[in-house]
C-alpha cells in the first residue's frame, strides 16, 4: 500500500472555509463539488485514485502565487498538476490537499525567433510549442509519447524526454529558463534567453523534481532549425538478442541516431491489430532508426546503420522511401501502448534505464520473469538510451492480478539497478517507485535531497508523499550540524 | 525556507593543506574540520584559483591525489573519473577513441596567470567552464551526469546514475556544476561523452563589422548546419592569435566564424549552405587543423592571453552573457575596446576594468537585456570588493542561501566563493 501522508483532520473539517478564501483569489477557477472533484482524482497511473480536497484552476502567476501563499499561511498541502498524464503518480491528489491545476494557463506568450525561443505558460500543451514554430521552419525537440496532451509545466517537473532525446537531450537540455512559485508564494527567475545562470543552477535542478521544489508559472524553451532530410529505416530480427546487439553497434560505430526504438513480438502483432504499420509480423523485434541532418550526412548514416544490422543477422532492413511512408511506420510505434491496452484491460508501463549493453540480457530476464508471475509483458523502448518500457498486462479485476504486476514490476526495475541503470529514465519516481529509491540510493544520500527539498519547502507541504520512500520534518536542517549523515529525528513521522 | 544566512567568523589557524587519497580520507578531514570550527579552501589543479571571491578559510583541501580513471567505455559513451583527473589526460584518453566531452571544456589557467594545462575535470565542473560547443551541444552541466561528494556532513553522497536518461531523485549533478565547490568536495564524476566528428571547418567571414557579424552568427545559428561554434574576432582578437595571422585572417574589422562539423561529405554540404545563406560576404574556409587551434584560443580567452596590444595579465576581464539579439547593444554599452563574442554573441568576453563604476555599467546591461556579467580576472582586492558573480534579487537570493544551507551549513567549503554567504 502508498504510504501518503495521513489527511490532517483538522483541514478536512475546514473544507467549506477554504473554499470560499481560494475562491476570492480565483472566481471562477474553484472546483468543489464531489462529482466534479472526481475528474481530478488521479493522473495516468489509474491503479492509485484520491479525490483532492479541493481544486482551483488558476489563470495567471499571481492567482498560483495567491494560492500558495494562502495555503502556506493555513498550512494547507498542495498538489500541483498539468494534463494528469503522468504515469508515476506524480499529480495523485491529497485527500486534504488543494490541487493546483494549470490547465487553463494555456498561452504561448512570445515567440522569439531572433533568441531561437518560446516562452510559454505552463498549461501550454508540449504539441503545441511545435505547431506555434514549425511554419518558420523551427520545432521542439522533447516529444514524449503523450505530447498531444502532456503539458510543458508537466514536462519540466518530470524532465519528459520522448523519442527524439537520444540525439537531442531531454527537457533539461532544451529549457532556458524559468519562473517558479515557491511554496511562500515568491516567484523567481532561474536562466533566461541568455546562456546560463549567474549564480547556482537551481533551473537544473528544479527540472525534473516532480513538483516538490515549486511551481512552473512561466518557461523559456529552446527551439531547433528543423532537419533537411530524415531518413527512417525499419530494421527486423529473428532474434531479441540480435535486436538488441544491433543498438550497441550502431552507437560504437560512432553515430548517434535522432531515434533508435526497439519493439518485441508480442508488440509488433499488437500493433499491426491496431493500426496495421506494415512491421513484419513474424519478427521476433524490430528496430526504427531515424537518421536526421543534412541530406548527405542522413543518407550516408543510414546507409551505415543498414550495414550495422545486416552485420548483426538483420533479416530485413527497409528504407522508408515516402513521407508517408515514414509516417505510417511512427503510427505503428506512437500507438503501441493503445494497441496494448486493447488486448488486455489494465497495463502498467515501467520505465527503467539501463546501460546499452546489457540490453540483451535485461531481456532475457525480463522474459523469463514474465513465465514466473504469470502475466503478459511486452517490451517497447527507446532502445538508443537504453530506457526500458515493458508493458505488464493485467486484469484488476482478477484478484491478485494488480500485487503480482507491481511485484513484476519492482523486479524489473531491481533488475535495471542492478546491471548498472536507474529507476526511471523519464517518468519519474512518483508514488509508483519511492519504496524501491532505497534500491539505488542509501539512506545518506537520500537525507542530502530531502535537505534540498527543505531548502525550497521548509513547511513540507509541496506534492507531500512522492519520490522519497518515508518521510521526514525539516527540523531547521539549514542551521544544523548533521551528523554521520543522520537527519535529527529521522524516524520521526512528518504528519 | 531558511532565514537569514549565517557567516560564521574563525579565530586564525595557520594555514596547512590536507591530501587526502581517497573518499574516505576525504571525508575524514572533513569530519576532522568540522569537529575543530575550522573551513576549506578546495583546490585540485589550482588553476582556476583566482576566479571568484577569494576564499576566506583556514586550510586547503588539495583534491590532485583523487586522479584517474575509473572507468571508461567508449561503447556505451560514458566515463567515470576521479575528480581530480587532469583534462589533459582525459582529452588524450578519449581522443584514442575517437570521442571527446562535447562542451569543449575550457582550460582558463593561462588566462588566470597560472601555467596552463594543469585544469582538472573538478575544475571544470566547480567553474562550468565550458567554450564555444555550448551552442549546440550545451553547458558542462549537460553532460555530468553522475558525480559523488563529501557535503558538510562530512558524508559521501551518490548523486545522479551512469545512464543518460534519469529522473531518479533531484538532478544534484547539475546543481554542482558552478556551484564554485560551494556546496561539498568532488570526489567521483561520471560524464557523457560523444563521437568525435570525422571533420571540423570554419567559414570565415572576413572583413566584417561587429553588427554583421553578429546578426551573420545569429543567422547561421538559425540555419539546420547544427554550427558548433559561432564567434566573432574583432581586429585587435585576430592579432593577438598567431593562429589567427596564420589563417590569414585579419587586415580588417574583423571576423565572424562558423564552424560545423560531420563527415567530408556533410561539411562540405553545410558550407555550401552557408555560404548562399550569408550573401555578401567576402569568404574563406579553415582547415580542420586550424579551426580546432582558434576555437581553442576561442574558448580559453586566448585574446587576453599575453600576447597582443591589451598584455593579457593587466587586463581585468568580464564574461557579459545577454540574449544574442541584444549583444551589439550590449557590447557597445559596455563601451568596451577590446572584446570578442562567442556563442552567436551570447557570451561577449570584454578587456574592462574591475571598478565599480565598470560593474555598475555591466549590471545595468543586464538589467534592460536580461542575463548576468562575471567577473573573471581582477586582483583579489577588486574579487573581494565588487561582485564577481551577478547580484542575486532578494527572494533568489535566499533561495541560493537556503540551498547552501541544505548542503553546507556550517560553512566549511570555500566560504565567500560566489557571495559574502556562499
Amino acid at each position: 500500500m502508498l504510504e501518503l501522508p495521513e489527511p490532517d483532520q483538522g483541514v478536512l473539517a475546514r473544507r467549506g472555509e477554504i473554499a470560499r478564501a481560494l475562491g476570492e483569489i480565483v472566481p471562477d477557477g474553484v472546483v468543489a463539488d464531489k462529482a466534479t472533484l472526481a475528474a481530478f482524482d488521479g493522473d495516468a497511473l489509474t491503479a492509485h485514485r484520491q479525490r483532492p480536497l479541493l481544486c482551483v484552476l488558476p489563470e495567471t502567476a499571481d492567482q498560483v502565487s495567491a494560492v500558495l501563499a494562502y495555503a502556506a499561511r493555513e498550512n494547507i498541502r498542495i498538489v500541483p498538476r498539468g494534463a494528469g498524464t503522468s504515469l508515476s503518480g506524480g499529480a495523485l491528489p491529497l485527500a486534504d490537499g488543494i490541487l493546483i491545476s494549470l490547465t487553463r494557463m494555456t498561452r504561448i506568450l512570445e515567440v522569439d525567433l531572433d533568441n531561437r525561443c518560446v516562452v510559454v505558460q505552463p498549461g501550454v500543451p508540449n504539441a503545441a510549442v511545435t505547431r506555434a514554430v514549425e511554419g518558420a521552419g523551427f520545432y521542439y525537440a522533447p516529444d514524449p509519447s503523450s505530447q498531444i496532451a502532456c503539458t510543458i509545466g508537466g514536462n519540466v517537473a518530470e524532465n519528459a524526454g520522448g523519442i527524439h532525446c537520444l540525439k537531442y537531450g531531454l527537457t533539461t537540455n532544451n529549457l532556458l529558463g524559468a519562473e517558479l512559485a515557491l511554496m511562500d508564494g515568491t516567484r523567481v527567475r532561474l536562466g533566461g534567453k541568455h546562456a546560463g545562470d549567474g549564480g547556482l543552477d537551481l533551473l537544473g535542478v528544479v527540472t525534473g523534481s516532480e513538483g516538490l521544489l515549486g511551481i512552473v508559472t512561466e518557461a523559456i524553451l529552446r527551439i531547433l532549425p528543423c532537419p533537411l532530410a530524415q531518413r527512417t529505416l525499419l530494421l527486423a530480427f529473428d532474434s531479441v538478442t540480435d535486436a538488441a546487439r544491433t543498438v550497441g553497434a550502431i552507437i560504437a560505430d560512432g553515430i548517434i541516431p535522432a531515434a533508435l526504438e526497439f519493439m518485441d513480438r508480442q508488440c509488433i502483432a499488437a500493433v499491426e491489430a491496431f493500426c496495421a504499420p506494415g512491421y513484419p509480423p513474424d519478427a521476433e523485434a524490430i528496430l526504427i532508426a531515424e537518421l536526421d541532418g543534412m541530406e548527405v550526412e542522413a543518407t550516408d548514416a543510414a546507409r551505415r546503420v543498414a550495414e550495422i544490422a545486416r552485420d548483426c543477422n538483420a533479416r530485413a532492413v527497409h528504407t522508408c522511401q515516402s513521407e508517408a511512408e515514414r509516417a505510417r511506420v511512427w503510427s505503428g510505434r506512437k500507438a503501441a501502448f493503445g494497441a496494448m491496452g486493447r488486448i488486455k484491460p489494465d497495463m502498467l508501463c515501467m520505465d527503467g534505464t539501463i546501460p546499452r549493453r546489457a540490453l540483451p540480457e535485461a531481456l532475457a530476464r525480463i522474459a523469463e520473469m514474465s513465465e514466473r508471475y504469470g502475466l503478459g509483458c511486452c517490451n517497447v523502448f527507446h532502445a538508443g538510451d537504453g530506457n526500458l518500457h515493458p508493458l505488464i498486462a493485467f486484469d484488476v479485476m482478477k484478484p491478485g492480478e494488480l500485487e503480482r504486476a507491481e511485484a513484476f514490476g519492482a523486479e524489473i526495475l531491481r533488475l535495471c539497478v542492478a546491471v548498472g541503470g536507474v529507476l526511471s529514465g523519464e517518468h519519474g519516481i512518483g508514488v509508483e517507485k519511492k519504496g524501491l529509491m532505497g534500491e539505488m540510493f542509501s539512506d545518506e544520500d537520500l537525507a542530502q535531497q530531502e535537505r534540498l527539498k527543505c531548502a525550497f519547502d521548509m513547511q513540507g507541504l509541496l506534492n507531500p508523499g512522492k519520490v522519497f520512500p518515508t518521510l521526514h520534518a525539516c527540523v531547521e536542517q539549514g542551521h544544523m550540524l548533521v551528523h554521520g549523515g543522520r537527519l535529527p529525528f529521522p524516524n520521526l513521522p512528518r504528519f | 525556507m531558511a532565514a537569514g544566512c549565517l557567516f560564521p567568523t574563525f579565530p586564525g589557524f595557520n594555514l596547512d593543506t590536507v591530501t587526502p587519497a581517497d573518499e574516505t580520507q576525504v571525508a575524514d578531514a572533513v569530519r576532522d574540520a568540522a569537529a575543530r570550527g575550522t573551513s576549506f579552501e578546495i583546490l585540485s589543479g589550482a588553476s582556476m584559483r583566482t576566479f571568484g571571491r577569494p576564499v576566506e578559510a583556514d586550510a586547503v583541501l588539495d583534491l590532485a591525489k583523487l586522479s584517474g580513471i575509473v572507468s571508461y567505455e567508449p561503447d556505451e559513451l560514458i566515463l567515470v573519473v576521479r575528480a581530480a583527473t587532469p583534462l589533459a589526460d582525459i582529452e588524450a584518453e578519449l581522443a584514442e577513441h575517437r570521442q571527446m566531452l562535447a562542451f569543449a571544456p575550457a582550460d582558463w589557467g593561462g588566462l588566470l596567470g597560472r601555467d596552463a594545462g594543469r585544469a582538472t575535470l573538478a575544475g571544470i565542473v566547480a567553474t562550468n567552464a565550458c567554450g564555444a560547443r555550448r551552442v549546440k551541444a550545451g553547458a558542462v552541466r549537460d553532460h555530468l551526469i553522475g558525480c559523488r561528494f563529501v557535503n558538510g556532513a562530512s558524508v559521501a553522497v551518490k548523486t545522479g546514475g551512469r545512464v543518460v536518461k534519469n529522473v531518479t531523485g533531484f538532478d544534484i549533478p547539475k546543481l554542482v556544476c558552478g556551484a564554485h565547490g560551494t556546496l561539498g568536495a568532488l570526489t567521483e564524476l561520471t560524464f557523457r561523452v560523444v563521437p568525435a566528428p570525422p571533420c571540423a571547418r570554419a567559414l570565415a567571414l572576413q572583413n566584417c563589422p561587429p553588427a554583421d557579424g553578429l546578426r551573420a552568427l545569429r543567422q547561421a545559428a538559425g540555419l539546420p548546419v547544427e554550427a558548433t561554434g559561432l564567434a566573432y574576432l574583432p581586429a585587435w582578437a585576430l592579432a593577438a592569435i598567431p593562429i589567427a595571422r596564420n589563417a590569414g585572417l585579419g587586415g580588417g574589422v574583423g571576423v565572424a566564424l562558423i564552424r560545423v562539423e560531420g563527415t567530408g561529405a556533410a561539411v562540405t554540404d553545410k558550407l555550401t549552405m552557408l555560404r548562399s545563406e550569408l550573401t555578401g560576404h567576402d569568404t574563406s574556409v579553415l582547415d580542420d587543423d586550424r579551426t580546432a587551434l582558434l576555437f581553442r584560443e576561442i574558448d580559453c580567452g586566448g585574446p587576453f592571453d599575453g600576447h597582443g596590444p591589451f598584455d593579457g595579465h593587466d587586463t581585468d576581464i568580464w564574461r557579459l552573457c545577454v540574449p544574442v539579439s541584444d549583444a551589439q547593444a550590449a557590447c557597445e554599452a559596455s563601451e568596451a575596446r577590446a572584446w570578442y563574442a562567442d556563442w552567436a554573441g551570447g557570451l561577449l568576453w570584454l578587456g574592462l576594468p574591475a571598478t565599480r563604476e565598470i560593474a555598475d555599467r555591466l549590471r545595468g546591461i543586464t538589467a534592460r537585456f536580461g542575463g548576468h556579467a562575471t567577473l573573471l580576472r581582477a586582483n583579489a582586492v577588486a574579487r573581494a570588493r565588487l561582485d564577481v558573480f551577478e547580484p542575486e534579487p532578494a527572494a533568489r537570493a535566499a533561495l541560493t542561501c537556503a540551498v547552501k544551507n541544505a548542503f553546507d551549513p556550517a560553512r566549511l567549503f570555500n566560504p565567500g566563493r560566489m557571495y559574502q554567504e556562499v
